[in-house]
């Protein structure tokens, strides 16, 4: 017996030498470049490093970066624009790419075209895709201005050209004084100002990079929801069928239901991308949008890191987002996870 | 009655009927499926209308001069600006470059008698560009100004009119304005005449950067993969672990770390020029956790007696890898190319970060900063986001199974 155990640790040894050859090139750079970085990160936002400092003029400072984000009325805009970006994006984009997905799901002929279609914008770059709205959402020559022209034109509702990425004004705002001028309870110049950021709503610049980004990402959440569709036994339709269940019925009661862990992830992905969006920002309204409307968690990182070059600030900032990304996934597990249904 | 209109006018009637077709249809047998098809049809039509139409402007305006890009009522079709026949210039010193902002002069002048046609193609010119140059009007006061001041000029232009761009003898014509691509491929050289770059240049090193990380990301997560999919070593879960949980911390807590960590290193450590220049582009991504995770999932699907049997046929580990199960994972490996090579193709915020040279700008630095330098030309933007897109695009259409495939993988597991 005890040679057996002899003989066998030696090629235990060897065994684990191997798998750790095949793990080291990964390891090597997960380490230097991921771990090392995370870690190095929290000290580097517990100090004042200003970019071009020598090492030695680096102090100790604390929580102060922290204390500083949370009294700087800046963060806590950006942080709300981020948070209205969010909001808005997620549920529209979801919405829009369940319904595409359901009528896809129909057995019906030129579907494969379809889908590229839809597909198509998610393939193109950001930036690209931002220097091609912006000249949509131009406030003199856009194609969006345009199209309200024609609509006013013919349906006379009343919206005239807007500004659109030049607005600071909330959009809920907008509406509702719009809503007053055709309902007769405002005259022509006076305007709906509820003078508070929470009744607001998202600025129409940063409804316009709603807009953009919905119509980028619609195509990848509706190819996940068309797997996910898919996967649907159909015997469940034909029973529901049988029993004389409608098309809203079979869909409430059996589609939403086991769809659902489909859209959860997809919500955990979704909104974890959105509070790391900055690239549209960045390129469709630069330095932050009319009025700092605008701007996002991860662009007021890099303002403050790179332009500013406040390094332990910016790290204190990345902190924050990290812990609000890690504190969301967290929430929707334990509040959404629960009333998931799994098959 | 424009040929636009006509177009759609045909078009919804023979929609029109088709509808009616397709009711009388269901009617005779009783059954809405084909009713339920035609208004799905519908839907999907005018969404994807809306999907593909800014592809459509960003493709038609490339394709336009400025003029016709920068026009208060947008054109549809993708042709430069009508200009006749010329006859020579009655005052050869009224060909002078325009001045922007004078407006009001312009106006004044060709808002005259008809006597003024002969200098009217400049004043033509001023006003247009003066127009476009006055970012500050809203709509209606440039529509106002339209109606007012630039319908002479449509006159005028009309009655065989003269057009010079800017003082050269350069005509314009009613045609697709390739050379826009010529123009916008080359024109980022022109700022910094000591150091030239182009398109060409961008596409180099957005080429070389995402082929070295899709290359090095494939054999690191290859093996990695096979590692915690196949063997069994001491400290597996816990490494696994570290691995996932890597994956939750978001690229943008670690632009700052490793900026500062690749700036603290000494030129030539390693025997590399690290910051502006490839490494500092490349080696952050060789690694990817996704990557690992993805690998790993497929690798346990496959079925453990090949590797029994790959062992009485006297294969090692590597080969059995290298030759039984690498073929077998293809499309799971292809994926995770596809998705390595396109993250490192739109990356924009750590390039900006590391690169400061004109040299080492990927091609998102370099469409970024184009579209700092040439705001206005929208023809010019545009043409360089159409160049920008389409070997993504080229790709996606060549892979698309992949594509498909690979986002279902990400989906589930």
């Amino acid at each position: 017996m005890s040679r057996i155990g002899s003989s066998h640790k030696p090629r235990n040894f060897k065994r684990n030498l191997e798998a750790y050859a095949y793990l080291a090139p990964a390891g090597i750079i997960l380490l230097v470049f991921w771990c090392a970085p995370a870690v190095f990160s929290v000290f580097v936002s517990f100090t004042n490093w200003h970019g071009g400092d020598a090492l030695a003029d680096v102090k100790w400072v604390g929580l102060e970066n922290y204390r500083m984000a949370f009294r700087d009325q800046r963060f806590f805009k950006t942080l709300w624009n981020t948070v209205n970006y969010v909001i808005w994006s997620v549920p529209l984009t979801l919405i829009l790419s369940l319904s595409v997905a359901l009528l896809l799901t129909l057995k019906i002929r030129g579907m494969a075209l379809f889908r590229t279609a839809f597909f198509l914008p998610y393939v193109t770059t950001w930036v690209a895709v931002s220097i091609l709205w912006s000249y949509i959402f131009q406030q003199n020559f856009g194609l969006a201005n345009c199209f309200l022209e024609f609509l006013d034109k013919h349906l006379h509702l009343g919206v005239g050209p807007l500004k659109w990425l030049n607005e600071p004004r909330g959009v809920i705002e907008m509406a509702a004084t719009w809503m007053g001028q055709r309902l007769g309870l405002l005259s022509g110049d006076q305007i709906v100002d509820f003078k508070h950021p929470l009744l607001e709503g998202p600025s129409l610049a940063m409804f316009s990079i709603i807009i953009t980004s919905v119509w980028r990402d619609t195509g990848y959440f509706m190819l996940i929801f068309i797997a996910g569709l898919n996967e649907i036994d159909p015997t469940y339709y034909e029973a529901a069928e049988i029993d004389g269940a409608g098309p809203w019925t079979r869909f409430r009661h059996i589609t939403l239901p086991l769809l659902s862990p489909v859209t959860f992830f997809l919500l955990v992905v979704a909104m974890i991308g959105a509070f790391k969006v900055y690239v549209p920002m960045m390129i469709m309204t630069p330095g932050g949008g009319p009025s700092g409307t605008t701007s996002t968690l991860v662009y007021f990182l890099y303002e403050e890191g790179f332009m500013s070059w406040r390094l332990g600030y910016a790290s204190a900032i990345a902190y924050v987002l990290f812990v609000i990304i890690l504190a969301m996934t967290l929430l929707q597990n334990k509040v959404i996870g629960g009333k998931v249904h799994y098959e | 009655m424009s040929i636009c209109t006509l177009t759609l006018l045909v078009v919804l009637f023979l929609d029109l009927l088709c509808w009616v077709w397709v009711a009388a249809r269901g009617i005779r047998r009783r059954s809405w499926k084909a009713l339920g098809h035609t208004a799905a049809y519908h839907g999907l039509g005018a969404a994807t209308i809306m999907m593909v139409l800014p592809f459509y402007w960003m493709v038609a305006t490339s394709l336009k001069d400025f003029e016709s890009a920068n026009r208060p009522v947008p054109t549809w079709l993708p042709l430069g600006t009508k200009y006749f026949a010329p006859p020579p210039p009655a005052k050869p010193e009224e060909v002078s470059t325009p001045r922007p902002g004078a407006i009001s002069a312009a106006a004044n002048r060709s808002a005259g008698p008809r006597g003024s046609a002969a200098q009217g193609p400049t004043a033509a010119r001023e006003i247009e560009v003066g127009l476009i140059r006055a970012g500050n009007l809203t709509w209606s006061e440039i529509r106002r100004k339209d109606s007012v001041v630039v319908a002479p000029v449509k006159r005028l232009q009309d009655q065989s009119a003269y057009y010079t761009a800017k003082g050269s003898d350069i005509r314009r014509e009613r045609r697709p304005q390739w050379r826009n691509y010529v123009e916008a491929w080359n024109a980022p050289a022109k700022g910094n005449p000591e150091n030239p770059v182009t398109f060409t240049r961008y596409f180099w090193v957005s080429g070389v950067t995402s082929l070295l990380t899709t290359l090095g990301t494939l054999i690191t997560s290859i093996l990695a993969a096979y590692a915690f999919a196949k063997m069994r070593f001491r400290g597996r879960n816990l490494l696994f672990y570290l691995v996932l949980a890597t994956m939750m911390v978001p690229g943008q807590v670690l632009l700052i770390p490793n900026f500062l960590i690749l700036s603290a290193l000494p030129d030539y450590s390693f025997g590399l020029r690290w910051l502006d220049n490839y490494p500092a582009l490349v080696v952050p991504w060789l690694a990817s956790v996704f990557g690992i995770f993805m690998l790993r999932q497929f690798f346990r699907g496959i079925p453990d007696e090949l590797w029994d049997a790959a062992q009485i046929d006297g294969a090692g580990r590597f080969r059995y890898l290298w030759q039984v199960m690498l073929p077998l994972s293809k499309p799971a490996v292809i994926t995770l190319a596809l998705f390595a090579f396109l993250g490192e193709w739109n990356s924009l915020l750590w390039p900006l970060i590391v690169t400061t040279s004109p040299d080492m700008r990927t091609l998102m630095v370099g469409l970024q900063t184009f579209n700092e330098e040439m705001s206005g030309n929208s023809h010019l933007l545009m043409a360089a986001a159409t160049i920008a897109v389409l070997p993504v695009v080229l790709l996606f259409f060549a892979l698309q199974r992949f594509f498909v495939a690979g986002l279902s993988r990400t989906g589930f597991k």
